[in-house]
């Protein structure tokens, strides 16, 4: 008895120092590197040509060049975006302005930074024998979404003159399949993913951007901290500098975007045909005749102005504090 | 043969099913999940290979927790009651609201899927684990207490031996719990793993990777629970014994003894939330303290919010607890009377709890609807597993020698069940029904937020959008409050049956 507790323990011994050995190997590993400063960069979602600008600035060593080590971590259900920044662990966040202006309500000191998407992705998908084109095509229409979006439906409702108790609203996740299944008409999701995955599987679908129809939310868009935007300017610059020549690249060949995507994330079951075609999707969604003029993420006044007219019919009270251009303006000048 | 007969009618059935239904894209059949595993076979073990290695080393630490836990109340019966609730409470905890915690302490890695998968498995092993380590006769415990020896022996020599087949039935019962575990905790922002693809697949619409990655996920499961049974079967040497012991003097604890013991572990409770949060430095944002949530409770709306989702919440959960506890009871008696037909059953029941609830409760939802059936149904099916293996180790615990006396008599296996081995299943029973209590509470909101979008599940996913902590962490604090208060009064009924049939069980 007694010897077979001697060698558990000489046995844990041994492996507790294997792992401390396993531990102090990456330490060892920047010795020979040049010294850049190791930030995280915290996505929205699960890795996709979403984020394809970051991807080619990475992969160019855009930020390499820049001074910095930069750390793509991805998102997910149960990933929000809001702690790690707030908690410092990432230096910036993607977050949109909804999201945004609601935790900085809830006490989060953010600042939106700049725009990745000019656009709003928020869209109402249907079968195209059965089409929404227009708001007013919603009327009698079965609606599927979360309950919880029930806002973005009153917002596109008031901005376009049509009574919402006309729509049926019926509670699905979000998930294609009850649109596919006939269990309702038309759902309410962002233009990029799950019309994109219809149309792949071969079900022919139409799309209507609610940011055509007056539905201005800010989408993308880069939040960091007041903390961070004033002891960490350098850093927060070099980072969206990156991201700009990542981003601009993106626009010249979506297709090689999506191609340098597949290849970095082999474990994330991404087919390059979806990609490549949600790439494309997203191009219009980012560059408008504004970008064009000043470059990537920008925002004016007026934009603004726009969000917080939107943002207050979702319930939302912001102020144009909440928006900050001068770290975009450093990055571009 | 006559099974690979079954498997191989039940399969082209399928498929031909799918074939009449070819046209939906909701539909597929084993075809062409075949050959999607084929042509996708390197990412699928890579993702397998991911989860496997994040699942086994939770298990690992959720085992060893369990292992100090259930020793640390045999030695210290003083605390065994707080012990217990503290862990009850860990197990309870929404992974809404430990997976952005975890994900801020470990940083990206593999962290929080290994924790979520430990945390998965540590209470159910505990609570088995407890009733094995009590498992034994007055009588041996004297004839070491005549020798002089106190309870540090009493535990190594007398109780972790008794304790072995519940430990095994625990581990059993833990094996597809922390493969689910792992794949939940991918959702923290995990890069790579059986999880992450499920996600994708769901959103893309991918059916046949859907269904793929179900059965991967459930072989994998179900070769977990073969092998720990395997095991089990050739290491235990120990047949059970009678177990007599002597009726203790039933005096109930006094009503004010047992206030102030509830008040000790309220305020026990409180200051280990508030102590650990602060001695990490997770910020206020989104680690609410007591105080914060007490404030936010004040508010009238707030709570009307918060009661109403939490009824609508209740309303599901009971059903589907009370189904599954007495489907898997009642299927452990059948299978005791008809032992032939285990063969058939027991496959499908383990492959049944090893598929995943993240990919089978939008499945399930879609066959039989948003409304409450497809959730009730998703509670039974995660809590009919656990109380069948636990009750059919149970009614096997029944002695040979009280087996013998009912053969020798030539009574017949109804009359053995009902007066024999239905008494001696009853310890097992209980710890299992009480093990339901989080796993009900767990699937229902899980099953809320990922498919139905309901009561307190949705409440507390909506806070990813609104940033509405304060929600998130009254919804946890109410829950944790459900949870026990549930498991104390089924801890108060089983006391009183147990008084009578099981006497060793009850302190």
């Amino acid at each position: 008895m007694k010897y077979s507790i001697k060698t558990t323990r000489r046995a844990f011994l041994q492996s507790a120092a294997a792992l401390s050995a396993t531990a102090a190997w990456p330490a060892l590993k920047p010795a020979f590197a040049k010294e850049n400063t190791a930030v995280n960069l915290q996505l929205s979602w699960l890795h996709s040509v979403q984020f394809g600008g970051s991807y080619i600035a990475k992969d160019k060593g855009y930020w390499k060049d820049l001074g910095l080590d930069v750390t793509l971590t991805q998102g997910g259900p149960n990933a929000p975006v809001e702690p790690p920044v707030v908690s410092g662990q990432a230096i910036m966040g993607i977050s949109a302005a909804d999201y945004a202006a609601s935790a900085v309500a809830e006490g989060a000191p953010f600042k939106i930074i700049a725009v990745a998407m000019q656009k709003n992705p928020f869209a109402i998908a249907s079968l195209t024998d059965n089409p929404v084109n227009t708001p007013a095509d919603l009327v009698g229409k079965r609606i599927g979404m979360a309950v919880a979006n029930t806002p973005v439906l009153k917002a596109l409702c008031t901005l376009n003159n049509v009574d919402i108790n006309e729509i049926e609203i019926v509670p699905t996740q979000y998930d294609p399949a009850p649109l596919v299944s006939g269990q309702v008409d038309c759902l309410l999701s962002w233009s990029t993913d799950l019309p994109v995955a219809m149309t792949m599987q071969g079900v022919d679908n139409t799309t209507m951007l609610l940011a055509d129809y007056g539905y201005a939310v800010h989408s993308q868009t880069y939040i960091a901290t007041t903390d961070t935007l004033a002891n960490r300017r350098d850093q927060l610059v070099a980072l969206l500098k990156g991201e700009i020549m990542g981003w601009n690249d993106y626009q010249d060949d979506t297709g090689a975007a999506a191609k340098l995507t597949v290849e970095m994330f082999p474990d994330a079951g991404l087919d390059l045909p979806t990609q490549e075609l949600q790439a494309s999707r997203q191009e219009e969604l980012m560059f408008s005749e504004l970008t064009k003029e000043y470059g990537f993420g920008w925002f004016t006044d007026e934009t603004v102005a726009e969000n917080i007219e939107t943002l207050g019919l979702l319930g939302i009270d912001v102020s144009a504090d909440l928006w900050d251009r001068s770290v975009l303006d450093e990055a571009l000048s | 043969m006559r099974s690979a007969l079954w498997v191989l009618g039940i399969l082209v059935f399928w498929e031909a099913l799918a074939l009449i239904k070819a046209q939906s894209v909701l539909f597929t059949g084993p075809s062409a999940i075949a050959a999607y595993i084929y042509s996708n076979a390197s990412l699928l073990t890579r993702a397998g290979v991911a989860t496997i290695h994040n699942a086994a080393w939770g298990f690992f630490w959720g085992t060893l927790s369990a292992v100090l836990l259930a020793s640390i109340a045999m030695l210290l019966p003083r605390i065994e009651r707080a012990l217990s609730s503290l862990s009850l409470l860990v197990f309870c905890l929404p992974l809404v609201a430990s997976g952005p915690i975890l994900r801020v302490l470990f940083g990206p890695g593999e962290g929080p899927q290994i924790t979520l998968a430990a945390m998965a498995v540590s209470y159910t092993t505990y609570l088995a684990l407890l009733v094995g380590l009590r498992a034994i006769p007055q009588a041996w415990g004297d004839l070491l207490a005549i020798y002089g020896r106190g309870a540090w022996m009493m535990l190594l020599r007398i109780r972790a031996p008794a304790s072995l087949p519940y430990l095994f039935v625990g581990l059993q019962i833990a094996a597809p719990a922390a493969i689910l575990g792992a794949m939940i905790g991918e959702f923290t922002g995990a890069e790579r793993g059986l999880g992450v693809l499920t996600l994708r697949a769901m959103r893309g619409l991918d059916v046949d990777a859907t269904y793929a990655l179900a059965i991967l996920a459930a072989t994998i499961a179900l070769l977990a629970y073969g092998v720990i049974g395997w095991i089990a079967r050739r290491t235990m040497g120990y047949a059970p014994v009678i177990l007599l012991t002597p009726p203790k003097d039933n005096k109930p604890r006094l009503l004010w003894r047992q206030l102030l013991g509830l008040a000790a572990l309220t305020l026990c409770v409180l200051l280990i939330w508030q102590v650990s949060m602060d001695a990490f430095g997770l910020n206020r944002f989104f680690a609410k303290r007591p105080v914060d949530v007490l404030a936010y409770f004040s508010q009238p709306d707030a709570r009307a919010t918060l009661f109403a989702a939490f009824l609508e919440t209740l309303s599901m959960t009971v059903p589907g607890y009370l189904a599954g506890l007495l489907l898997g009871a009642g299927l452990a008696a059948v299978l005791m009377l008809v032992p032939a037909w285990s063969r058939g059953v027991m496959p499908v029941a383990v492959a049944l709890r090893a598929v995943p609830i993240i990919t089978t409760a939008p499945l399930i939802v879609l066959a039989l609807g948003r409304g409450t059936t497809g959730t009730i149904t998703i509670v039974a099916v995660m809590i009919f597993f656990p109380t069948l293996i636990a009750c059919l180790q149970g009614l096997r615990q029944t002695p040979g020698q009280i087996v013998d006396v009912f053969n020798s008599y030539g009574a017949g296996r109804m009359r053995l069940l009902l007066t024999a081995q239905i008494p001696s299943m009853l310890p097992a029973f209980f710890a299992s029904a009480r093990m339901a209590v989080p796993a009900a509470l767990l699937a229902v909101t899980t099953t809320e937020w990922l498919a139905t979008g309901k009561g307190i599940g949705m409440l507390m996913a909506l806070t990813a959008s609104t940033s509405n902590y304060n929600m998130l962490w009254s919804c946890v604090a109410l829950l944790s409050v459900a949870a026990v208060a549930a498991y104390a009064l089924i801890a108060g009924i089983e006391r009183l049956v147990l008084r009578v049939y099981a006497t060793e069980q009850v302190r």
